[in-house]
Protein backbone atom coordinates (compact mmCIF):
# COMPACT_ATOMS: atom_id res chain seq x y z
CA UNK A 1 0.00 0.00 0.00
CA UNK A 2 2.63 2.83 0.60
CA UNK A 3 4.20 1.80 -2.29
CA UNK A 4 1.90 2.78 -4.60
CA UNK A 5 0.85 6.00 -6.13
CA UNK A 6 -0.94 7.93 -3.48
CA UNK A 7 -4.66 7.28 -3.64
CA UNK A 8 -7.20 10.49 -2.22
CA UNK A 9 -9.84 8.32 -1.49
CA UNK A 10 -7.93 6.05 0.76
CA UNK A 11 -8.75 7.23 4.57
CA UNK A 12 -6.34 5.95 6.61
CA UNK A 13 -2.97 6.47 3.89
CA UNK A 14 -2.70 10.96 3.02
CA UNK A 15 0.88 10.37 2.34
CA UNK A 16 1.34 13.48 -0.29
CA UNK A 17 -2.56 13.61 -0.62
CA UNK A 18 -4.06 17.53 -0.21
CA UNK A 19 -6.72 17.30 2.38
CA UNK A 20 -8.88 19.55 2.07
CA UNK A 21 -8.26 22.76 4.23
CA UNK A 22 -9.56 26.37 4.28
CA UNK A 23 -8.58 28.86 2.17
CA UNK A 24 -5.49 30.70 3.72
CA UNK A 25 -4.52 27.51 6.24
CA UNK A 26 -1.20 28.07 5.36
CA UNK A 27 -0.96 31.53 6.17
CA UNK A 28 -2.91 30.68 9.97
CA UNK A 29 -0.57 28.07 10.22
CA UNK A 30 2.31 30.41 9.85
CA UNK A 31 1.11 33.41 11.87
CA UNK A 32 0.20 30.84 14.65
CA UNK A 33 3.94 29.31 14.42
CA UNK A 34 5.42 32.99 14.49
CA UNK A 35 3.08 34.15 17.89
CA UNK A 36 3.97 31.36 19.71
CA UNK A 37 7.78 31.64 19.40
CA UNK A 38 7.73 35.40 19.54
CA UNK A 39 6.25 34.96 22.75
CA UNK A 40 8.35 32.78 24.57
CA UNK A 41 10.94 35.40 23.12
CA UNK A 42 12.00 34.49 19.98
CA UNK A 43 14.27 37.40 18.10
CA UNK A 44 13.38 38.34 14.46
CA UNK A 45 15.97 36.41 13.33
CA UNK A 46 15.39 33.19 15.55
CA UNK A 47 11.73 33.31 14.47
CA UNK A 48 13.39 33.53 10.63
CA UNK A 49 15.68 30.46 11.41
CA UNK A 50 12.68 28.13 12.44
CA UNK A 51 11.14 28.97 9.43
CA UNK A 52 14.02 28.04 7.47
CA UNK A 53 15.12 24.87 9.02
CA UNK A 54 14.01 22.09 7.15
CA UNK A 55 13.34 19.36 10.16
CA UNK A 56 10.71 21.83 11.38
CA UNK A 57 8.42 20.44 8.81
CA UNK A 58 5.67 22.40 9.89
CA UNK A 59 7.13 26.24 9.73
CA UNK A 60 9.13 24.80 6.60
CA UNK A 61 6.05 24.26 4.54
CA UNK A 62 5.13 27.23 5.26
CA UNK A 63 8.02 29.28 4.38
CA UNK A 64 8.16 27.24 1.04
CA UNK A 65 4.53 27.80 0.63
CA UNK A 66 4.19 31.29 0.98
CA UNK A 67 7.87 32.64 0.23
CA UNK A 68 10.51 34.77 2.65
CA UNK A 69 8.92 37.55 1.57
CA UNK A 70 5.57 37.09 3.29
CA UNK A 71 6.91 35.17 6.09
CA UNK A 72 9.33 38.51 7.06
CA UNK A 73 6.23 40.65 7.10
CA UNK A 74 4.06 37.92 9.05
CA UNK A 75 7.48 38.08 11.57
CA UNK A 76 7.34 41.93 11.82
CA UNK A 77 3.90 41.77 12.17
CA UNK A 78 4.00 39.94 15.03
CA UNK A 79 7.48 41.35 17.07
CA UNK A 80 5.71 44.94 16.52
CA UNK A 81 3.42 43.37 19.86
CA UNK A 82 5.54 40.91 21.23
CA UNK A 83 9.14 42.46 20.80
CA UNK A 84 8.17 45.42 23.26
CA UNK A 85 8.63 43.46 26.21
CA UNK A 86 9.94 40.12 27.26
CA UNK A 87 8.81 37.76 30.50
CA UNK A 88 11.54 37.56 33.12
CA UNK A 89 11.32 34.12 35.44
CA UNK A 90 13.29 34.33 39.04
CA UNK A 91 13.87 31.13 40.54
CA UNK A 92 13.01 31.01 44.29
CA UNK A 93 15.75 31.32 45.92
CA UNK A 94 15.39 28.02 47.65
CA UNK A 95 15.34 26.02 44.74
CA UNK A 96 17.79 23.13 43.46
CA UNK A 97 16.74 22.88 39.56
CA UNK A 98 19.10 24.41 36.86
CA UNK A 99 17.91 27.79 36.17
CA UNK A 100 15.88 27.61 32.76
CA UNK A 101 17.59 30.86 31.98
CA UNK A 102 21.29 29.18 32.36
CA UNK A 103 20.19 27.12 29.37
CA UNK A 104 19.27 29.43 27.17
CA UNK A 105 21.89 30.49 24.38
CA UNK A 106 23.70 32.51 24.68
CA UNK A 107 22.76 35.15 21.89
CA UNK A 108 22.33 38.44 23.11
CA UNK A 109 18.50 39.36 23.63
CA UNK A 110 17.07 41.53 20.90
CA UNK A 111 20.39 41.20 18.77
CA UNK A 112 18.02 42.91 15.88
CA UNK A 113 18.25 45.91 17.53
CA UNK A 114 21.79 46.47 17.70
CA UNK A 115 22.41 49.57 15.32
CA UNK A 116 19.76 50.85 16.66
CA UNK A 117 18.91 54.63 17.92
CA UNK B 1 -20.65 -3.68 34.26
CA UNK B 2 -21.03 -1.38 36.49
CA UNK B 3 -22.51 2.79 35.82
CA UNK B 4 -19.89 5.33 36.44
CA UNK B 5 -20.01 8.74 35.73
CA UNK B 6 -17.99 10.43 32.53
CA UNK B 7 -18.06 14.15 32.63
CA UNK B 8 -16.20 14.41 29.95
CA UNK B 9 -19.39 12.71 27.95
CA UNK B 10 -21.53 14.67 30.40
CA UNK B 11 -23.54 10.92 31.51
CA UNK B 12 -23.22 7.71 33.27
CA UNK B 13 -21.87 4.90 30.75
CA UNK B 14 -21.00 1.49 31.67
CA UNK B 15 -17.29 0.56 32.77
CA UNK B 16 -16.94 -3.33 33.62
CA UNK B 17 -15.49 -2.01 37.22
CA UNK B 18 -16.97 0.22 39.98
CA UNK B 19 -15.60 3.85 39.60
CA UNK B 20 -12.60 4.33 42.11
CA UNK B 21 -11.02 7.60 42.20
CA UNK B 22 -7.82 8.47 43.65
CA UNK B 23 -7.26 10.91 45.98
CA UNK B 24 -5.27 12.96 43.62
CA UNK B 25 -5.32 12.56 39.36
CA UNK B 26 -1.73 12.40 37.16
CA UNK B 27 -3.05 14.89 34.37
CA UNK B 28 -1.18 16.88 31.97
CA UNK B 29 -1.64 19.89 29.20
CA UNK B 30 0.08 19.78 26.18
CA UNK B 31 0.04 23.11 24.08
CA UNK B 32 0.19 21.80 20.50
CA UNK B 33 0.08 25.10 18.87
CA UNK B 34 4.13 24.93 19.79
CA UNK B 35 5.07 21.46 19.29
CA UNK B 36 7.99 21.01 16.73
CA UNK B 37 8.02 17.35 16.48
CA UNK B 38 11.72 17.67 17.77
CA UNK B 39 11.26 14.17 19.51
CA UNK B 40 13.40 15.43 22.59
CA UNK B 41 10.41 14.21 24.09
CA UNK B 42 10.45 10.76 23.24
CA UNK B 43 14.04 10.19 23.54
CA UNK B 44 13.98 11.06 26.78
CA UNK B 45 11.68 8.64 27.64
CA UNK B 46 13.28 5.68 25.63
CA UNK B 47 16.60 6.56 27.25
CA UNK B 48 15.38 6.61 30.94
CA UNK B 49 12.70 3.84 30.82
CA UNK B 50 13.14 1.45 27.37
CA UNK B 51 16.87 1.51 25.79
CA UNK B 52 17.26 -2.37 26.60
CA UNK B 53 17.12 -5.61 24.30
CA UNK B 54 13.56 -5.95 22.48
CA UNK B 55 13.26 -1.78 22.78
CA UNK B 56 12.54 -1.46 18.80
CA UNK B 57 8.78 -1.19 19.09
CA UNK B 58 8.70 0.28 22.37
CA UNK B 59 7.49 3.95 22.17
CA UNK B 60 5.77 5.08 25.70
CA UNK B 61 6.19 8.00 24.39
CA UNK B 62 5.79 9.29 20.66
CA UNK B 63 4.83 12.12 18.45
CA UNK B 64 3.29 11.76 15.02
CA UNK B 65 2.07 14.10 11.98
CA UNK B 66 -1.49 14.80 11.90
CA UNK B 67 -3.70 14.08 10.01
CA UNK B 68 -1.01 11.68 7.71
CA UNK B 69 -0.10 9.48 10.97
CA UNK B 70 0.23 7.53 14.06
CA UNK B 71 1.75 5.25 15.85
CA UNK B 72 1.12 2.37 15.72
CA UNK B 73 -0.48 3.39 11.88
CA UNK B 74 -3.67 4.36 11.44
CA UNK B 75 -4.38 3.64 15.24
CA UNK B 76 -7.55 6.36 15.51
CA UNK B 77 -8.43 6.41 12.48
CA UNK B 78 -8.96 2.39 12.62
CA UNK B 79 -11.19 2.57 16.05
CA UNK B 80 -12.88 5.79 15.00
CA UNK B 81 -14.23 3.51 12.08
CA UNK B 82 -14.40 0.51 14.52
CA UNK B 83 -16.64 2.36 16.55
CA UNK B 84 -18.68 3.66 13.42
CA UNK B 85 -19.57 0.18 11.94
CA UNK B 86 -21.11 -0.50 15.75
CA UNK B 87 -23.16 2.62 15.85
CA UNK B 88 -23.23 3.84 12.12
CA UNK B 89 -24.05 7.51 11.71
CA UNK B 90 -24.70 7.14 15.73
CA UNK B 91 -21.24 8.55 16.80
CA UNK B 92 -22.67 12.16 17.73
CA UNK B 93 -22.60 14.88 20.23
CA UNK B 94 -25.78 16.70 21.59
CA UNK B 95 -26.76 19.68 24.07
CA UNK B 96 -24.50 22.29 23.75
CA UNK B 97 -20.99 23.27 25.34
CA UNK B 98 -21.88 25.31 28.73
CA UNK B 99 -19.59 26.48 32.43
CA UNK B 100 -21.09 22.80 34.14
CA UNK B 101 -18.24 21.22 34.80
CA UNK B 102 -20.39 17.80 35.24
CA UNK B 103 -20.99 18.04 31.29
CA UNK B 104 -18.51 20.88 30.10
CA UNK B 105 -19.28 19.72 26.37
CA UNK B 106 -22.57 18.71 26.36
CA UNK B 107 -23.60 15.06 26.12
CA UNK B 108 -22.03 12.42 23.90
CA UNK B 109 -25.38 10.47 22.73
CA UNK B 110 -23.00 7.53 20.64
CA UNK B 111 -21.30 4.69 22.15
CA UNK B 112 -18.38 4.48 24.06
CA UNK B 113 -15.53 1.50 23.44
CA UNK B 114 -17.20 0.02 26.60
CA UNK B 115 -20.98 0.03 25.61
CA UNK B 116 -19.80 -0.89 22.09
CA UNK B 117 -18.25 -3.82 23.24
CA UNK B 118 -20.97 -4.82 25.35
CA UNK B 119 -23.45 -4.60 22.41
CA UNK B 120 -21.25 -6.66 20.02
CA UNK B 121 -19.05 -8.70 21.52
CA UNK B 122 -18.76 -12.45 22.46
CA UNK B 123 -18.11 -14.01 24.74
CA UNK B 124 -18.94 -12.13 27.32
CA UNK B 125 -15.25 -11.69 28.73
CA UNK B 126 -14.52 -9.67 26.02
CA UNK B 127 -15.48 -6.41 27.17
CA UNK B 128 -13.94 -3.87 24.80
CA UNK B 129 -14.45 -2.67 21.59
CA UNK B 130 -10.67 -2.95 19.99
CA UNK B 131 -8.47 -4.70 18.03
CA UNK B 132 -4.53 -5.92 17.46
CA UNK B 133 -2.52 -3.81 15.63
CA UNK B 134 -0.12 -5.77 13.21
CA UNK B 135 3.39 -5.93 12.87
CA UNK B 136 3.94 -3.82 10.24
CA UNK B 137 2.08 -1.20 11.61
CA UNK B 138 3.96 -1.27 15.10
CA UNK B 139 7.42 -1.32 12.71
CA UNK B 140 8.23 2.11 12.02
CA UNK B 141 7.12 4.87 14.24
CA UNK B 142 6.76 7.86 11.82
CA UNK B 143 6.84 6.31 8.19
CA UNK B 144 6.09 8.67 5.12
CA UNK B 145 4.26 11.48 8.07
CA UNK B 146 6.85 13.57 7.06
CA UNK B 147 8.50 12.37 4.16
CA UNK B 148 8.23 11.15 0.57
CA UNK B 149 7.44 7.81 0.26
CA UNK B 150 10.55 5.36 -1.31
CA UNK B 151 10.08 4.65 -5.69
CA UNK B 152 7.09 2.66 -6.59
CA UNK B 153 7.83 -0.82 -5.37
CA UNK B 154 11.17 -0.67 -4.27
CA UNK B 155 11.58 -1.15 -0.46
CA UNK B 156 14.28 0.35 2.33
CA UNK B 157 15.69 2.97 -0.71
CA UNK B 158 14.64 6.66 -0.86
CA UNK B 159 13.79 7.84 -4.19
CA UNK B 160 16.81 9.41 -5.53
CA UNK B 161 15.38 12.85 -6.93
CA UNK B 162 13.03 12.84 -3.83
CA UNK B 163 12.31 16.78 -4.26
CA UNK B 164 9.80 15.76 -6.79
CA UNK B 165 7.89 13.34 -4.24
CA UNK B 166 4.54 14.52 -2.79
CA UNK B 167 5.11 16.47 0.14
CA UNK B 168 1.83 18.09 1.72
CA UNK B 169 1.14 21.15 0.80
CA UNK B 170 -1.47 21.54 3.14
CA UNK B 171 -1.97 22.22 6.64
CA UNK B 172 -0.62 19.26 9.56
CA UNK B 173 0.32 19.67 13.31
CA UNK B 174 2.36 17.65 15.70
CA UNK B 175 0.64 15.24 18.18
CA UNK B 176 2.55 14.02 20.63
CA UNK B 177 0.95 11.62 23.21
CA UNK B 178 1.70 9.24 25.95
CA UNK B 179 -0.60 7.08 28.46
CA UNK B 180 -3.32 9.37 29.09
CA UNK B 181 -3.50 7.19 32.51
CA UNK B 182 -7.36 7.40 32.37
CA UNK B 183 -9.97 7.20 34.81
CA UNK B 184 -11.44 4.58 33.46
CA UNK B 185 -8.85 2.72 31.89
CA UNK B 186 -9.34 0.16 29.24
CA UNK B 187 -6.26 -1.97 29.61
CA UNK B 188 -7.37 -1.79 32.81
CA UNK B 189 -10.88 -2.84 32.18
CA UNK B 190 -9.64 -5.64 29.66
CA UNK B 191 -6.98 -7.72 31.48
CA UNK B 192 -8.14 -10.91 32.33
CA UNK B 193 -5.58 -11.78 35.51
CA UNK B 194 -6.06 -8.24 36.75
CA UNK B 195 -2.83 -7.45 36.22
CA UNK B 196 -3.16 -3.67 35.46
CA UNK B 197 -4.03 -1.40 38.23
CA UNK B 198 -4.53 2.34 39.10
CA UNK B 199 -3.03 3.67 42.03
CA UNK B 200 -4.84 5.24 44.73
CA UNK B 201 -2.37 7.91 45.31
CA UNK B 202 -2.40 9.67 42.33
CA UNK B 203 -3.87 7.54 39.65
CA UNK B 204 -1.22 6.23 37.64
CA UNK B 205 -2.10 3.13 36.20
CA UNK B 206 0.60 0.21 35.59
CA UNK B 207 0.98 -2.71 34.33
CA UNK B 208 3.05 -5.51 37.02
CA UNK B 209 4.56 -7.61 35.03
CA UNK B 210 5.13 -10.24 37.20
CA UNK B 211 1.11 -11.19 36.59
CA UNK B 212 1.08 -10.48 32.74
CA UNK B 213 0.95 -13.60 31.14
CA UNK B 214 1.21 -11.64 27.85
CA UNK B 215 -2.64 -12.24 26.31
CA UNK B 216 -2.21 -8.60 24.97
CA UNK B 217 -5.94 -7.94 25.95
CA UNK B 218 -4.96 -4.80 26.99
CA UNK B 219 -2.97 -3.98 23.55
CA UNK B 220 -6.27 -4.99 22.07
CA UNK B 221 -8.32 -2.81 24.23
CA UNK B 222 -6.63 0.83 24.69
CA UNK B 223 -8.41 2.73 22.39
CA UNK B 224 -4.48 4.91 21.93
CA UNK B 225 -2.78 2.08 21.74
CA UNK B 226 -0.39 2.96 24.71
CA UNK B 227 0.14 -0.52 26.02
CA UNK B 228 3.14 -2.63 24.10
CA UNK B 229 3.41 -6.08 23.64
CA UNK B 230 7.69 -6.66 23.67
CA UNK B 231 8.18 -9.70 22.09
CA UNK B 232 11.43 -10.69 23.79
CA UNK B 233 10.45 -10.87 27.20
CA UNK B 234 6.65 -12.01 26.55
CA UNK B 235 4.53 -9.60 28.48
CA UNK B 236 3.23 -6.52 27.70
CA UNK B 237 4.37 -2.87 28.69
CA UNK B 238 3.35 0.79 29.36
CA UNK B 239 4.06 4.19 30.06
CA UNK B 240 4.97 4.40 34.06
CA UNK B 241 4.51 8.53 34.66
CA UNK B 242 7.45 8.35 35.21
CA UNK B 243 6.19 7.70 38.88
CA UNK B 244 9.34 7.94 41.28
CA UNK B 245 10.00 11.41 39.98
CA UNK B 246 5.87 12.44 40.67
CA UNK B 247 6.03 10.73 44.19
CA UNK B 248 9.63 13.02 45.00
CA UNK B 249 10.94 9.50 45.72
CA UNK B 250 13.63 10.19 42.91
CA UNK B 251 16.66 10.98 44.03
CA UNK B 252 17.12 14.04 42.41
CA UNK B 253 13.75 15.44 43.19
CA UNK B 254 14.76 15.44 47.27
CA UNK B 255 11.28 14.92 48.10
CA UNK B 256 9.18 17.30 45.55
CA UNK B 257 7.27 16.38 43.32
CA UNK B 258 9.22 16.20 39.83
CA UNK B 259 7.52 16.60 36.66
CA UNK B 260 7.79 13.16 34.38
CA UNK B 261 11.00 13.31 31.99
CA UNK B 262 9.01 13.54 28.72
CA UNK B 263 7.91 16.48 30.35
CA UNK B 264 10.84 18.41 31.59
CA UNK B 265 12.56 17.16 28.41
CA UNK B 266 9.94 19.19 25.75
CA UNK B 267 12.25 21.63 23.90
CA UNK B 268 8.66 23.48 22.62
CA UNK B 269 7.83 24.18 26.02
CA UNK B 270 3.82 22.98 25.57
CA UNK B 271 3.89 20.57 28.37
CA UNK B 272 2.62 20.68 31.94
CA UNK B 273 2.03 18.33 34.20
CA UNK B 274 0.08 17.80 37.77
CA UNK B 275 -2.16 16.27 40.07
CA UNK B 276 -5.63 17.20 40.44
CA UNK B 277 -7.96 16.42 42.98
CA UNK B 278 -11.54 14.78 42.12
CA UNK B 279 -14.49 14.84 43.61
CA UNK B 280 -16.41 11.14 44.64
CA UNK B 281 -18.10 11.10 41.40
CA UNK B 282 -14.57 11.35 39.39
CA UNK B 283 -15.22 14.96 38.46
CA UNK B 284 -12.63 17.67 38.96
CA UNK B 285 -13.11 18.84 42.66
CA UNK B 286 -12.75 23.18 42.61
CA UNK B 287 -9.12 24.38 42.78
CA UNK B 288 -9.31 27.72 41.05
CA UNK B 289 -5.58 27.96 41.73
CA UNK B 290 -4.06 25.24 40.25
CA UNK B 291 -2.90 25.44 36.82
CA UNK B 292 -4.64 22.49 35.17
CA UNK B 293 -7.74 23.25 36.98
CA UNK B 294 -7.71 26.93 35.45
CA UNK B 295 -6.87 25.65 31.81
CA UNK B 296 -9.52 23.04 31.84
CA UNK B 297 -12.10 24.01 33.79
CA UNK B 298 -12.32 28.11 34.10
CA UNK B 299 -10.26 28.84 30.72
CA UNK B 300 -11.57 25.59 28.90
CA UNK B 301 -9.09 26.36 26.33
CA UNK B 302 -7.20 22.11 27.07
CA UNK B 303 -9.58 19.61 25.84
CA UNK B 304 -8.97 15.72 26.29
CA UNK B 305 -8.08 13.41 23.15
CA UNK B 306 -10.82 11.84 21.60
CA UNK B 307 -13.19 11.55 24.60
CA UNK B 308 -16.16 9.89 22.88
CA UNK B 309 -14.13 6.79 23.46
CA UNK B 310 -14.70 6.66 27.37
CA UNK B 311 -12.21 6.32 29.18
CA UNK B 312 -11.70 9.95 30.61
CA UNK B 313 -8.25 10.44 29.22
CA UNK B 314 -6.19 12.60 31.66
CA UNK B 315 -4.25 14.37 28.92
CA UNK B 316 -5.47 17.50 27.96
CA UNK B 317 -4.81 19.16 24.63
CA UNK B 318 -4.70 23.05 23.33
CA UNK B 319 -6.15 22.43 19.76
CA UNK B 320 -3.22 24.12 17.12
CA UNK B 321 -5.68 26.96 15.80
CA UNK B 322 -5.06 26.88 12.02
CA UNK B 323 -6.56 23.29 11.59
CA UNK B 324 -10.43 23.04 10.15
CA UNK B 325 -12.75 22.46 12.56
CA UNK B 326 -14.20 19.59 11.64
CA UNK B 327 -11.27 17.81 11.61
CA UNK B 328 -10.74 19.05 15.59
CA UNK B 329 -14.12 18.58 17.20
CA UNK B 330 -13.82 15.00 16.09
CA UNK B 331 -10.50 14.70 18.10
CA UNK B 332 -11.20 16.81 20.58
CA UNK B 333 -15.03 16.80 21.14
CA UNK B 334 -17.27 20.23 20.80
CA UNK B 335 -15.44 22.45 23.50
CA UNK B 336 -13.18 23.21 20.02
CA UNK B 337 -14.92 26.27 19.36
CA UNK B 338 -14.44 27.71 22.49
CA UNK B 339 -11.31 26.80 23.67
CA UNK B 340 -9.95 28.27 20.21
CA UNK B 341 -11.58 31.88 20.30
CA UNK B 342 -10.23 32.12 23.92
CA UNK B 343 -6.48 30.87 23.06
CA UNK B 344 -6.45 33.49 20.12
CA UNK B 345 -7.84 36.14 22.41
CA UNK B 346 -6.17 35.24 25.72
CA UNK B 347 -7.25 36.99 28.81
CA UNK B 348 -5.08 38.42 31.59
CA UNK B 349 -5.33 35.26 33.84
CA UNK B 350 -4.59 32.89 30.50
CA UNK B 351 -1.62 35.22 29.42
CA UNK B 352 0.15 34.47 32.70
CA UNK B 353 -0.67 31.26 33.36
CA UNK B 354 0.69 30.49 29.94
CA UNK B 355 3.91 31.42 31.67
CA UNK B 356 4.18 28.56 33.46
CA UNK B 357 4.50 25.94 31.40
CA UNK B 358 8.34 24.56 32.05
CA UNK B 359 9.64 27.05 33.83
CA UNK B 360 10.59 24.48 36.58
CA UNK B 361 10.97 20.63 36.73
CA UNK B 362 8.84 20.86 40.02
CA UNK B 363 5.00 20.04 40.13
CA UNK B 364 3.08 23.49 40.57
CA UNK B 365 0.39 22.72 43.12
CA UNK B 366 -1.27 26.43 43.13
CA UNK B 367 -0.47 29.92 41.44
CA UNK B 368 -0.99 33.10 42.28
CA UNK B 369 -0.56 36.54 39.87
CA UNK B 370 -0.28 40.33 41.52
CA UNK B 371 -1.12 42.25 38.85
CA UNK B 372 0.92 45.25 37.50
CA UNK B 373 0.73 48.44 35.19
CA UNK B 374 -0.63 48.29 31.62
CA UNK B 375 2.69 47.86 29.34
CA UNK B 376 1.66 47.60 26.11
CA UNK B 377 -1.87 48.44 24.55
CA UNK B 378 -2.00 47.77 20.79
CA UNK B 379 -4.08 45.73 17.97
CA UNK B 380 -3.05 42.51 16.29
CA UNK B 381 -4.48 41.17 13.25
CA UNK B 382 -7.45 43.21 13.95
CA UNK B 383 -7.56 41.85 17.46
CA UNK B 384 -7.26 44.30 20.55
CA UNK B 385 -3.81 43.39 22.59
CA UNK B 386 -3.07 44.26 26.30
CA UNK B 387 -0.27 43.46 28.41
CA UNK B 388 0.00 44.11 31.86
CA UNK B 389 3.15 43.14 33.71
CA UNK B 390 1.66 41.01 36.05
CA UNK B 391 3.47 38.96 38.09
CA UNK B 392 2.45 35.16 38.12
CA UNK B 393 3.90 33.04 41.19
CA UNK B 394 4.04 29.25 41.17
CA UNK B 395 4.19 27.48 44.47
CA UNK B 396 5.27 23.47 45.09
CA UNK B 397 3.76 21.07 47.08
CA UNK B 398 5.26 21.78 50.34
CA UNK B 399 3.58 25.52 49.75
CA UNK B 400 6.93 27.17 49.08
CA UNK B 401 7.37 29.36 45.90
CA UNK B 402 9.10 27.49 43.13
CA UNK B 403 9.71 30.53 40.82
CA UNK B 404 7.98 33.48 39.77
CA UNK B 405 7.52 35.83 36.44
CA UNK B 406 7.84 39.09 35.43
CA UNK B 407 7.03 41.25 32.33
CA UNK B 408 9.85 43.72 31.17
CA UNK B 409 10.14 46.26 28.98
CA UNK B 410 13.58 45.12 27.14
CA UNK B 411 16.66 46.58 27.37
CA UNK B 412 18.69 48.16 24.29
CA UNK B 413 22.72 48.02 25.16
CA UNK B 414 24.45 50.06 22.82
CA UNK B 415 27.30 48.13 20.84
CA UNK B 416 31.18 48.52 22.05
CA UNK B 417 31.41 50.02 18.38
CA UNK B 418 28.92 52.61 18.89
CA UNK B 419 29.78 53.50 22.61
CA UNK B 420 31.63 56.80 21.98
CA UNK B 421 29.50 57.75 19.12
CA UNK B 422 27.71 60.68 20.61
S1 LIG C 1 -4.26 5.43 27.57
FE1 LIG C 1 -4.56 3.25 27.24
S2 LIG C 1 -2.90 2.31 28.39
FE2 LIG C 1 -3.15 4.38 29.18
S3 LIG C 1 -4.58 4.16 30.92
FE3 LIG C 1 -5.77 4.71 29.10
S4 LIG C 1 -6.47 2.75 28.31
FE4 LIG C 1 -4.74 2.30 29.69
S1 LIG D 1 5.68 9.90 31.69
FE1 LIG D 1 7.71 8.92 31.87
S2 LIG D 1 7.30 6.80 31.33
FE2 LIG D 1 5.54 7.96 30.59
S3 LIG D 1 5.98 8.51 28.45
FE3 LIG D 1 6.72 10.20 29.73
S4 LIG D 1 8.89 9.73 30.13
FE4 LIG D 1 7.89 7.84 29.43
S1 LIG E 1 9.85 17.66 23.12
FE1 LIG E 1 8.04 19.00 23.09
S2 LIG E 1 8.26 20.18 21.18
FE2 LIG E 1 9.63 18.41 21.02
S3 LIG E 1 8.38 16.84 20.01
FE3 LIG E 1 8.14 16.52 22.22
S4 LIG E 1 6.28 17.64 22.74
FE4 LIG E 1 6.95 18.40 20.74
Amino acid sequence: MPYADPDPTDPTLLVGVEVPAEEDSDLEMAYAFAEEFARLGFSQQRLLSLFRQSFYAGAYRALQRLGEEKISSIIKETLQVWDNFRFVIHDSPERFDVSLDSLRPLEPHHQQHEDGP
Amino acid sequence: MSRVYNWQLGREMSYPYDGKYPERQFAFVFNINRCIACQSCTMACKSTWTFSKGQEHMWWANVETKPYGGYPQFWDVKILDLLNQTNPDGQRWTGSVSDNGKSPYGQFSGQTIFEAGEKTLQPQSARVLGYLPSDEEWNSPNIYEDNPVGKRGIRDKLHETGEQLPVHNTWFFYLARICNHCTYPACLGACPRKAIYKRPEDGIVLLDQSECRGYRKCVEACPYKKTMYRGNTRVSEKCVACYPRVEGTDPESEGQPMETRCMAACIGQIRMQGLVRLNSDGTWAEDRQHPLYYLVHVAKVALPLYPQFGTSPNGYYIPPRWVPREYLRQMFGPGVDRAIERYNNPDRELLAVLQLFRRSNRIIFRYEIKEGPLVYEGTYRGRPVRIYNDTVIAFGKNGKELFRTTVEEPLHVRPAKHQNSI
